[in-house]
């Protein structure tokens, strides 16, 4: 046997084998888009998107009133649940719980959901002003007990649509593609 | 320097020179012409990345490569964990007026000294981030002064005090107040007087609680101390005006104008810089222009900005301006009323140096315009030079400055008398409200003999310095952005209004007083708001309510005070004065510091860091030489000199300064503090040079120099992004520009191997007038304030890494005795063909389709490339970690809508993309087009002379498009071919020619 034969028939094969498994599993391991879709933490408050956006029909932007004057769609502030829990099913417990932080003025932590990476300036203004539904990032919601993430939120999310609108486009629309330069969300 | 390209560069340029070096052609200065960075601004090995000595920062490649498996190790055993993403905590009570993520602005106003400068908070979840002049205001109209928008960050000094302390323990307001209540309950028992020191009374509600205080506690003795005004001014205005005057320039009725030694361009008066820039942004050369003649001695932004400057001793600008008014009244002029000129000769004074046709050129000008010329005189000089300047403008029947009366201040001299009284133990208790005597007074040492012989000191403030160590009680007082309060201004009645509750335990200093006021059985209401209001309500105009007030932030109102009258006879005084005064050996002229002013701006690291306009100098005062003295003495550039007079003696670092009058050396006020995080330490006290009679107190003959030693590495940018000697900056005299306003600049046809850039919709782009531009700074500012622009410190910006995305270079050009000043603010200029796009290896800079040229900072990874391989030097780079350490209060004042960029990235002006993109969205919202000056960059909302327009350049009847077709365009290195999207208009002068116009 040469004596490169062991090397080139056993160990580089080996070896080979070896990097590729190590980059691939952490590859596999470190993507940023393994853990987002599906995630749906727990709520201090158990509150039902199912029920108040399926079942009551209640407008999206009844709540998230910012979605079309701010970047920030906005969490609703306690005062506007209590606008209806002040009379609505105030036996439940999770309504007294809401009272009770209504009343002491308690900071009320919801468990974020969607996130952007950082150095993203995403902006819901004209995105919701441009008649995109918020289904088209956020999954049917109203169908949600539990809020889940059903999209990564990675820039070739945001590529996509923007080089292709128009399936999140209201028929009739005349946009025919959205921004695709840095500037428009990273500053 | 290298080589010009022959072919390309100008046929005939004016020699500009930035720096004494690069003047004389050393060879320090060839070698830094050459090379990119400044010696230590980039690392020279591996091992230096932290600017640190290699032993202390030894890292081994086996250290390395552990630390890189241990990483990779880490990261994926992270990645396996699902991460949480944060919470989200929503308001309990959401206040009506707040969006998250939408500003809200509300009008306030800023007291600095007796100028009032009303100002717009611009508020995100209510914080207050950033400021802007209140364009309701007449006067302002939407401008203010550096130093005003920076002072946004003092509201989140870390060094605030934020409980009332006594005896160095923390406790309640109530035990602290019964203390104060009780001292003062006592003197009003005995009669024993009380001294309060505050800043200037410009506020009539303060005013009236004062008086209100004086009739609950008779023995109240007040003095109203403002170190940094002047109290030859004051002087000079009681015997001209037999009482403290204000006087307002009003430069939009001025077609000559003669400073003697006064600085009204250098940032302070938003409304003269206006007037300025109005009357120098010449469309063509028929358009009227005014005339600035400036004598000084040391050489300040209005001196730079000169038709006509002459360098005049300030101990001899007395006898200059009265041998003028003598000229003048020979000429048809008639002198006041019982004013006498006996005492002085025709013609230039003996030992002034005015060439004969600059005189004569001087004298037709002021004759001339007559009632449209105005003299001005500087805060800090003799109090004959004001008394000159008074009796001119009576002589001229001046309409260009407004004579208001005002509440007097206090001088040195009164300081002095209360310093005696508390030696003899006079008073029973010291109340100091914002002002730091401690500090300021001339005489430290017999300051604090006499302050410890008052038996109670109690000390109103917000940061701890020098003359709270001294009180017993220490009352912490709120940032003016917590506070009320109003302000008489010329044009209007101002309101000041809180735009964030209070961040500490603190209170404003008027609320204190109407406790005083209670306890001392005087009737008070709870609080100064209700006090402020109610005093309001009985003066607010018929249909205006005290909320609508509240939201233009004033009331107009002209002022009904007569103006005061010029007395004739107290010429004759100050004209003997002034012939008789001479200057005898160095001539120490003392001027507040830019960045400083008096101290109190002493602890904001953004002006520390804004460079002076004139040194370039940043975190220092160094002492400024003029260029005959420095080679007379032997001194160079950074040398250390012992500065000595009269007992007081410094040692400091030198720098030379061109254009300052021979025999005259100056040094900023307001350094040298002892107390604050940021300001301790930066520089040298210079009020121990202060001189104890008020009528020259600024100006002090009989200094020494001599060489101590030494050289300091100072902390100057100004010989940092040379430009190698091309044609930078233009400047024509008013003839070339009416006959050759290209100059003799050659411009070859550019070609390109690129295609060319194209703009579908928007092409953004910018005109900046050199001709308003005076290099007040205020842009640098307000960058910094909107940008999140990080501070660095001294060492750093010594090593040439600040950070500043816009920056003002300063030009002179000719005689070194006394130059031509040019003023060129710098920043990115968005290349259609950008040189730093081409190279950066991950493209993270490239252009948008809307001409900006766009840096991601996710994407670098910090090769420094493109900082390289621009030409005009405006890239920066996070060479270490400035921001991210950072934790509250200090992140507060973040605007949110831009990255704080960490370490290893480059970072550079994006044109504010922030507010482009907010205004394309809201226009796209309300579906119409984006109207003309709907976008302004923070630096173009910042400048008080208008100087620069921002807009777009496919709008053809844009603002912005219309200029860059103006004779005076040009772009910079426009030879290069990087296609700029900002264009300069070169620089006016209005030198008087002989033969030539005068103004008229």
């Amino acid at each position: 046997m040469h004596r490169f034969d062991r090397a080139f028939r056993f160990v580089l094969p080996a070896a080979a084998v070896a990097i590729l498994a190590t980059v691939l599993s952490v590859g596999w391991f470190t993507q940023p888009d393994r853990f987002a879709k599906g995630y749906a933490p727990e709520q201090p408050i158990p509150f039902s998107h199912e029920l108040h956006a399926g079942t009551l029909r209640m407008q999206c932007q009844y709540c998230h009133s910012g979605v079309d004057k701010s970047r920030h769609a906005g969490i609703p502030s306690v005062d506007l649940c209590m606008g209806c829990h002040k009379v609505t099913k105030t036996d439940r417990p999770a309504i007294q719980k809401l009272a009770q932080i209504a009343n002491s003025g308690q900071p009320l932590p919801w468990q974020r959901v969607h996130t952007l990476p950082d150095h993203v300036f995403f902006d819901h203004r004209p995105h919701v002003n441009a008649g995109i539904a918020c289904q088209s990032c956020h999954g049917e919601v109203q169908t949600m007990k539990v809020v889940t993430r059903e999209m990564g939120m990675r820039m070739g999310n945001c590529l996509g649509c923007h080089r292709d609108p128009h399936a999140a486009l209201p028929t009739g629309s005349k946009i025919t593609k959205g921004a695709e330069h840095c500037a428009a969300c990273h500053r | 320097m290298k080589t010009r390209l022959p072919e390309h560069g100008p046929l005939e340029t004016p020699q500009y020179w930035r720096t004494l070096e690069e003047r004389l052609e050393t060879p320090e200065a060839q070698r830094a012409a050459h090379d990119e960075f400044l010696p230590g601004a980039a690392p020279g090995t591996f091992d230096d990345v932290h600017g640190l000595p290699p032993s202390q920062s030894g890292f081994s490649r086996r250290d390395f490569l552990g630390l890189v498996s241990a990483t990779a190790a880490l990261a994926a055993t992270v990645a396996c964990d699902r991460k949480g993403q944060g919470t989200v905590v929503p308001y309990t009570r959401r206040p009506v007026e707040v969006v998250p993520g939408v500003a809200n602005y509300y009008a306030s106003a800023f007291q600095e000294g007796r100028r009032v400068y009303p100002v717009l908070v611009k508020t995100r979840e209510g914080r207050p981030i950033h400021l802007t002049g209140n364009d309701e205001h007449p006067g302002v109209k939407g401008k203010t002064s550096p130093r005003t928008m920076a002072d946004v960050l003092r509201l989140y000094d870390p060094d605030r005090l934020r409980a009332p302390k006594a005896g160095g323990r923390t406790l309640g307001w109530a035990e602290a107040e019964s203390q104060l209540h009780a001292v003062l309950t006592g003197a009003k028992a005995t009669g024993k007087p009380v001294l309060l020191i505050s800043g200037a009374v410009v506020s009539p509600t303060r005013k009236a609680l004062l008086a209100d205080l004086k009739a609950a506690l008779p023995t109240l003795e007040h003095l109203a101390f403002e170190p940094a005004a002047g109290d030859a001014a004051e002087e000079a205005a009681k015997a001209s005006y037999g009482q403290a005057v204000d006087l307002q320039p009003r430069l939009a009725k001025a077609k000559v104008i003669l400073s003697l030694g006064a600085d009204f361009l250098n940032g302070e008066d938003p409304e003269s810089l206006a007037a300025w820039g109005a009357k120098r942004r010449l469309k063509n050369a028929h358009e009227a222009i005014n005339r600035l003649w400036v004598l000084e001695g040391p050489l300040t932004l209005t001196g730079t900005n000169a038709d006509q400057r002459v360098p005049v001793a300030p101990s001899r600008l007395g006898a200059v301006a009265f041998a003028l008014a003598k000229e003048l009244s020979t000429k048809a002029v008639s002198l006041p009323a019982g004013a006498d000129l006996s005492a002085i000769a025709v013609g230039v004074p003996q030992g002034v140096d005015i060439p004969a046709e600059t005189w004569s050129n001087l004298v037709k000008d002021l004759q001339h315009a007559g009632r449209n010329a105005v003299v001005l005189c500087g805060a800090q000089m003799p109090a004959e030079v004001h008394q000159a300047a008074h009796l001119l403008n009576a002589m001229l029947g001046s309409e260009a400055v407004a004579v208001r009366a005002a509440e007097p201040l206090a001088t040195v001299k009164d300081l002095e008398g209360a310093v005696q009284g508390m030696a003899a133990g006079h008073y029973a208790a010291l109340i100091f409200w914002d002002v730091n005597p401690a500090y300021a007074f001339p005489r430290a040492a017999a300051w604090q003999e006499a302050v410890a012989k008052v038996p109670f000191r109690a000390w109103i403030g917000q940061v701890e310095d020098e003359t709270a160590a001294q009180c017993q009680v220490l009352l912490p007082e709120n940032h003016w952005l917590e506070n009320w309060g109003d302000f008489t201004t010329e044009h209007a009645e101002v309101l000041q209004q809180p735009t964030i509750g209070t961040l500490y335990d603190t209170r404003q200093g008027e609320d204190v007083f109407l406790g005083v006021i209670r306890a001392l059985g005087g009737h008070a209401p709870a609080s100064y708001h209700v006090y402020l209001q109610g005093r309001w309500q009985q003066t607010l105009p018929l249909g205006t309510t005290f909320e609508q007030a509240l939201h233009d932030g004033l009331v107009t109102s002209e002022s009904k005070a007569a103006t005061p009258a010029f007395k004739g006879a107290s010429v004759a005084a100050a004209a003997q004065h002034a012939a008789a005064s001479k200057s005898e050996g160095l001539e120490l002229v003392l001027f507040p510091g830019f960045a400083t002013h008096d101290g109190r701006h002493a602890n904001n690291s953004w002006l520390q860091e804004t460079p002076d306009p004139i040194t370039k100098m940043t975190w220092d005062n160094p002492v400024s030489v003029s260029v005959q003295d420095a080679k007379a003495l032997g001194i160079q550039e950074g040398d250390f000199v012992t500065l000595s007079l009269e007992g007081a003696t410094l040692r400091l670092p030198a720098v030379i300064q061109p254009g300052q009058a021979k025999g005259v050396i100056t040094l900023a006020l307001g350094y040298g503090r002892t107390t604050g995080g940021v300001a301790k330490g930066v520089g040298a006290n210079a009020y121990p040079f202060m001189g104890l009679d008020p009528t020259r107190a600024n100006v002090r003959g009989g200094a020494r120099l001599a060489k101590a030693g030494g050289k300091k590495d100072l902390s100057r940018t100004q010989s940092h992004h040379r430009m190698e000697g091309r044609d930078i900056v233009r400047s024509l005299t008013m003839d070339e520009f009416a006959h050759n306003p290209k100059g003799h600049y050659h411009m070859p046809e550019l070609v390109s191997l690129y295609e060319d850039q194209t703009f579908p919709d928007h092409k953004w782009g910018m005109v900046i007038d050199l001709a308003a531009c005076v290099g007040c700074s205020a842009c640098v500012v307000a960058c910094q304030s909107e940008n999140n622009v990080p501070v660095v410190g001294p060492e750093q910006v010594a090593r040439g890494r600040e950070m500043h995305w816009i920056r003002i270079d300063r030009y002179y050009e000719g005689e070194l005795e006394n130059p031509k000043v040019v003023h060129q603010p710098m920043l990115c200029q968005h290349c259609d063909n950008a040189p730093c796009e081409n190279v950066c290896p991950v493209n993270a800079t490239n252009h948008s389709p809307d001409g900006l040229n766009q840096m991601a900072y996710n994407r670098c990874v910090g090769t420094r490339y493109c900082g390289n391989n621009c030409p005009y030097k405006v890239r920066r780079f996070n060479f270490l970690e400035y921001t991210a350490y950072k934790t509250e209060p200090e992140i507060l004042v973040n605007n949110p809508e831009v990255t704080v960029r960490p370490r290893g990235v480059m970072e550079k002006c994006s044109f504010c993309v922030q507010r482009i993109n907010d205004v394309k969205i809201r226009a796209k919202g309300d579906g119409r087009a984006i109207l003309d000056g709907e976008v302004t960059t923070a630096c173009m909302a910042g400048c008080p002379s208008d100087a620069i327009v921002f807009g777009d350049l496919k709008d053809p009847k844009s603002k912005v498009a219309q200029l860059v077709n103006a004779s005076r365009a040009y772009r910079v290195l426009e030879e290069v071919g990087a296609k700029p999207a900002i264009t300069y208009l070169a620089d006016l002068k209005n030198p008087a020619v002989e033969g030539g116009p005068h103004a008229s």
